[in-house]
């Protein structure tokens, strides 16, 4: 079997038989996403905002750097051949493992919720909340995924929170 | 200076949570008559029947991409000049490339704070009221 391992901010999108797509989660939140029909499966990773300490990030840009996330992985799968209609999800992460960070975790966890009812796209198995790290195995073509909690939080990787992206990359206007 | 409130907006994206953030960011910005359309197949025969000043559709979407819309848009002698402006992703530049020679008259990288859409608003009709 071959595995696809994400970190935060990545998704990856799976056509064939044999692979899982990996990941471990902390406050983070991957969504699983297939197309049974299709035989197309693939998850994201991401944080909708870490506040530092003394730091506030407002709620709607949280969830525009959730829609994005999301969106990111919709189109890759559509651009694989899946059909939004036969979308089905699993949900996650969304652990509050650090006290300092309040209920971002929890945040997190009930965006995703939030955003597939909002896409009608049907929930499974759902795994989110309390303390504890997860690992999660993604079996993407069968569509079948494995949560298992971890006593030590995943070690934190600083990455910097997502910002938007600049105004022009290409320069035309 | 043109009032925000008087320009009519179609938002088209196939995503339900995209449209209503770019609703509301709109609103924010003083936009009244905001319309949307999950498709550009719908958007389209929606503007040609009854007219807007600014069209907001995002590039990825099933059916009709953007990029065919923007093309049926210009290609219609009667809403041909309506001002459009691309959503799209910051790994599209060839997109907007393509957009750009088929006249799109500007264009937003998701994901995109609110004053980079009001920027490029401002940027086809002048400084907002």
């Amino acid at each position: 079997m071959r595995r696809v391992a994400i970190i935060q901010g990545e998704h990856a999108v799976v056509t064939e038989p044999g692979v899982a797509i990996t990941t471990l989660l902390g406050s983070c939140i991957a969504v699983c996403l297939h197309d049974a029909q299709a035989h197309i499966g693939g998850m994201n990773h991401f944080l909708l905002g870490e506040p530092r300490p003394g730091q506030t990030i407002r709620a709607e840009d949280m969830h525009r750097y959730g829609l994005h996330a999301m969106e990111l992985l919709i189109n890759a799968m559509m651009q694989k051949g899946a059909a939004r209609h036969r979308l089905k999800a699993q949900v996650f992460g969304g652990g509050n493992i650090q006290s300092a960070f309040g209920k971002i975790g929890t945040d997190n966890a009930d965006f995703a919720l939030r955003f597939l009812k909002t896409e009608n796209i049907p929930v499974g198995q759902t795994n989110v909340g309390g303390t504890q790290a997860r690992k999660v195995e993604f079996m993407a073509w069968d569509g079948v995924a494995n949560c298992t909690l971890v006593s030590q939080a995943p070690p934190i990787r600083r990455m910097p929170p997502p910002r938007p992206a600049p105004v022009s990359e290409v320069e035309l206007f | 200076m043109p009032a925000a409130s008087a320009i009519k907006v179609m938002v088209v994206d196939d995503q339900t949570s995209m449209r209503a953030m770019i609703r509301r960011t709109l609103q924010d910005l003083g936009f009244r008559d905001v319309r949307d359309k999950p498709s550009a197949t719908e958007a389209l025969p929606a503007v040609q029947q009854d007219r807007v000043h600014l069209i907001i559709s995002d590039y990825n979407m099933p059916e009709m991409d953007g990029l065919e819309f923007l093309k049926a848009v210009r290609s219609d002698p009667v809403i041909g000049k309506t001002v459009f402006i691309m959503l799209t992703g910051s790994s599209e530049k060839s997109v907007v490339q393509k957009a750009a020679e088929l006249g799109v008259n500007n264009y937003v990288v998701k994901p995109f704070a609110p004053a980079a859409l009001k920027e490029k608003i401002e940027r086809v009709f002048g400084e907002l009221s």
